[in-house]
């Protein structure tokens, strides 16, 4: 596997803030990779540190083994599209998307040829006259995604470009750009905040906060196998406790065992004496909240969803007020380091 | 005194588009009778004054007077062929139309400048650049008489240049600047990115963009000089006048209709330059700073 | 974002231009007009503010002005109440002809009213019809309030404009359910949320009549001298060059003082 890029030690520095926290990096090449995060983490910092746009207060930069630290964002051949699509609103599509290969200086027929192509590759190629305002905010993303791809990049990075579309869109162009990627084998590097977003499209995920990589893996390392609390809770787990043998463990909703008091389940299961609090029932599973003490003695709140078809919802009393177990299978349940 | 002062408007985002809160359908006037009372009264201070001027120029006879005694085109004549108003004409077109071009190439990359960069200072240098807005015009016009004319012996056209073009410069600032603050800061960005160098950026990217802004702060600045009497004033000489000056100097020497014909005359070209100038950017936006 | 140094060179020339070119002439003439020094200046100024016949004028530039921004914006608000809320295809119109007049000079625009209001002007004669003597209607201070505010209406529409434009006409809406009547939410509701843009073009309007020379000129006469028209005087016909610096003086604070105000107001009112 080649690397397409790395960031070594890379910090980013503003006055007292640090936006970016020495960080190391490497993108895989003709792999889709995301930087997910909350807001403020240093996502699109050090994405725009990659695309040379500001430069690290520290550390460098390698793009395709070369030192790329001070180069200026004109000479690093590579594609980017923005939250707002900055497609030149005096241009026509085609002008846009052919924008880059002119500064090239490749030829007419060879330019208009592969602006076809790119035009085609997202399907807009009946739209190569019309001018950006012209079009919907749907249709404008993949213009600047057609006008990135043209030039044929060394790394597409896209930042959030999904955040302004509406949600049927938003579902639509996550595949679309999965398949673009796959097809053409480019690099990419996106950012986004929607965790969903990127367990969907990414080969590698590099989950960031306050400006240092909390976990990076494939997705399902990151989902199944959260290093800590905190890249648990961004991927959507909820039920936090301690165990005997760890400080800090989590355990899916789902995975969650909801058995009478006094039971067990076998297998060296762990077990949470629990009272249930509420109950919503939500046609195909039950969502059950309770509160439980774990093994430190500590009241923790616990989220079980529980299938509606079920042995549990037939044969407890789910109902707030009853006392019942919950327990965790070994396989299920997910240590979390400090 | 007036267009210039429109732009004395604090500065602040141009009012966004998007922003516009969604219009409810409202009474008007029909059902709101103080204000539609004011506001009547209001449009006749405006417009009556305007009216009897245009109507005084059909006038025959040979002094102001209304009704006039008969009417007649002579006073049209005599205004187009009165040689002091020609060439005043002439002058003051020249002087606005030189004036205008100084002013945005001072002004254009300043606006780029304090609109793309951040440096200590900033706050300064822009109101430096905004300073000929809070400084009485006919202040200006006498310290260049004095310092430029009296002093340093200059050329009346030079004066009133420095000062007409001193004058426009805060439009070309201001205008440009609100155009280029409207467009997506991250269209130049996108450019380098594409691999163009910073000129390659200007020319094919920031310029375009630049160009309602600039038509818009050509046609303020236009007017604006144009019509320009108190900085001009002190700046006249035997050999350069301008035209408002010169229908002034008219008014106190003689009382007949050829001021009012002349007006006439001006106001006409003025509808015609306020069409182009709606065909453009937008009549509202350019004159009134008004985004719709 | 650009470097240092390319701002550096944009804005290099222009920043000379305006220093050489414009503040350097107006603080000399202020603070050292030739052959006089600015003590000079400031002790005529002091005994100009010391002056009956000087105080008159100043009194009667700053009353005037003050008479003109209160009918200015008596008038001017509601036309920019109505156009704002208006949903008639007729308001741009409206609109652009309020604006219009910004178009010409202030002596095409003055002209009207001696033609109105001259000895054989169209009030004079209707009065004279009715058997009435002819009053001087011309040359009076009353005269000069209605050229200026001729002058200064549309600006303070298009000010009023933009303030109550921005202000959320849902609000009327809101109000008026809850049971308000269209008085009472003007007063309660447009008026305070549109206030900070109509004390901005109170400052306008202020400034402008303040230092207006063509239509107290016109409409003056050398009976009705304001702080402009005296100006020139002083600079043309007397020549008194310290007397000129300091009228000038208290022209430019004025004005300063006035812009200082809307800065303000305007930084403080903004909602966005």
């Amino acid at each position: 596997m080649t690397i397409a890029a790395q960031l070594r030690d890379v910090s980013q520095v503003f006055g007292d803030f640090t936006a970016v926290d020495g960080i190391n990096l490497d993108i895989a090449s003709q792999k889709l990779t995301t930087l997910l995060g909350p807001s403020g983490c240093g996502k699109t910092t050090t994405l725009r540190m990659i695309a040379g746009y500001s430069q690290p207060t520290s550390g460098s930069i390698l793009i395709n083994g070369k030192d790329a630290t001070r180069l200026p964002p004109e000479k690093r051949n590579l594609g980017m599209v923005f939250q707002s699509y900055a497609l030149f609103p005096h241009m026509s599509v085609a002008d846009n998307v052919g924008y880059g290969l002119k500064l090239r200086k490749v030829a007419g027929p060879e330019r208009r040829k592969r602006v076809t192509e790119a035009l085609d590759m997202v399907g807009l190629g009946h739209l190569a006259e019309r001018r950006p305002k012209a079009l919907s905010g749907g249709q404008q993303q993949r213009v600047a995604l057609a006008r990135a791809i043209a030039i044929r990049p060394d790394i597409l990075l896209l930042d959030e470009p999904l955040s302004n579309l509406d949600a049927r869109l938003r579902l639509q162009m996550r595949a679309e750009i999965r398949r673009i990627q796959q097809e053409t084998g480019l690099t990419v590097v996106l950012v986004t905040h929607d965790q969903e977003e990127a367990l969907e499209m990414s080969d590698d995920m590099v989950l960031m906060r306050s400006g240092k990589i909390m976990q990076q893996g494939s997705p399902q390392d990151v989902f199944q196998r959260p290093a800590n609390r905190f890249v648990a809770e961004f991927m959507g787990y909820e039920n936090f406790f301690a165990t005997p043998e760890h400080a800090q463990a989590t355990v899916r909703p789902e995975n969650l065992q909801l058995i009478g008091r006094g039971e067990t389940l076998n297998s060296g299961a762990h077990n949470l004496p629990a009272v249930i609090t509420q109950i919503a029932y939500r046609g195909v599973d039950v969502m059950v909240r309770a509160t439980a003490t774990d093994s430190t003695g500590t009241a923790v709140d616990l989220l079980a969803s529980v299938r509606a078809d079920s042995g549990a919802t037939s044969r407890l009393r789910l109902e707030p007020g009853a006392e019942i177990t919950a327990a965790i299978r070994p396989a299920d349940l997910v240590p979390l380091a400090e | 005194m007036t267009i210039r002062t429109v732009l004395r408007l604090p500065a602040g985002q141009p009012e966004n588009p998007k922003m516009t809160p969604p219009r409810t359908v409202q009474p008007t006037t029909g059902r709101r009778p103080v204000l539609g009372a004011l506001a009547i009264i209001g449009y006749m201070v405006m417009i009556v004054p305007i009216l009897f001027v245009v109507a005084a120029a059909f006038s025959g006879g040979d002094s102001l007077q209304f009704p006039p005694e008969s009417f007649s085109l002579k006073w049209f004549a005599a205004a187009a062929s009165y040689k002091p108003f020609m060439t005043a004409l002439v002058s003051s077109a020249q002087l606005a139309v030189l004036a205008t071009v100084l002013a945005l190439i001072i002004g254009v990359p300043a606006a780029l400048a304090l609109q793309r960069s951040t440096f200590a200072g900033k706050g300064w240098v822009q109101g430096l650049f905004l300073s000929p807005l809070i400084v009485p015009e006919l202040v200006v016009g006498l310290a260049l008489y004095q310092q430029l004319i009296a002093g340093l012996g200059t050329a009346t056209f030079t004066a009133l240049l420095v000062g007409h073009t001193a004058l426009l410069i805060p439009y070309a600032v201001r205008v440009t600047g609100a155009s280029l603050a409207l467009a997506d800061p991250f269209v130049e960005e996108a450019a380098r990115g594409l691999g163009a160098r910073p000129f390659k950026v200007f020319t094919s990217v920031t310029l375009p963009l630049l160009r309602p802004g600039i038509v818009s702060a050509a046609l303020l600045s236009f007017v604006t000089s144009f019509n320009n009497v108190p900085l001009s004033l002190l700046l006249q000489g035997r050999t350069f006048n301008t035209l408002p000056v010169s229908m002034l100097d008219y008014v106190q020497k003689s009382y007949d209709p050829m001021i009012a014909a002349m007006s006439t005359l001006i106001l006409a070209a003025t509808i015609v330059f306020a069409f182009i100038a709606e065909r453009t950017v937008g009549f509202a936006t350019i004159f009134g700073g008004i985004n719709k | 974002m650009l470097s240092k140094k390319s701002s550096l060179l944009l804005l290099g020339p222009g920043l000379l231009f305006i220093l050489i070119g414009f503040c350097l002439p107006a603080l000399m003439l202020l603070l050292a007009p030739p052959g006089i020094s600015s003590g000079q200046v400031f002790a005529r100024l002091g005994r100009m503010l010391q002056d009956p016949y000087d105080l008159t004028i100043i009194g009667r530039t700053m009353g005037l002005g003050l008479l003109v921004t209160v009918l200015c914006l008596a008038l001017g608000f509601p036309i920019a109440l109505l156009l704002a809320r208006s949903t008639s295809r007729w308001s741009g119109m409206l609109l652009a002809l309020a604006i219009f007049p910004l178009l010409l000079s202030n002596v095409v625009r003055t002209y009207g009213w001696l033609v109105l209001l001259g000895q054989n002007g169209v009030i004079g004669q209707v009065i004279s019809a009715m058997g009435l003597p002819a009053p001087q209607l011309l040359y009076t201070e009353s005269a000069i309030v209605l050229g200026l505010l001729q002058l200064f209406l549309p600006l303070a529409i298009v000010s009023c404009y933009s303030a109550v434009a921005q202000v959320d006409a849902g609000l009327d809406d809101a109000a008026r359910g809850l049971g308000a009547s269209r008085t009472r939410v003007l007063w309660t509701v447009t008026l305070p949320l549109s206030l900070p843009g109509v004390i901005v073009a109170a400052t306008l309007v202020f400034a402008g009549s303040t230092t207006a020379y063509t239509t107290p000129y016109l409409l003056g006469g050398s009976n009705q001298r304001m702080l402009a028209t005296q100006l020139f005087n002083y600079s043309t016909v007397s020549i008194d060059w310290s007397a000129a610096s300091a009228v000038a003086m208290i022209m430019t604070v004025l004005v300063f003082a006035v812009s200082a105000v809307s800065a303000a107001v305007g930084k403080k009112g903004r909602i966005s």
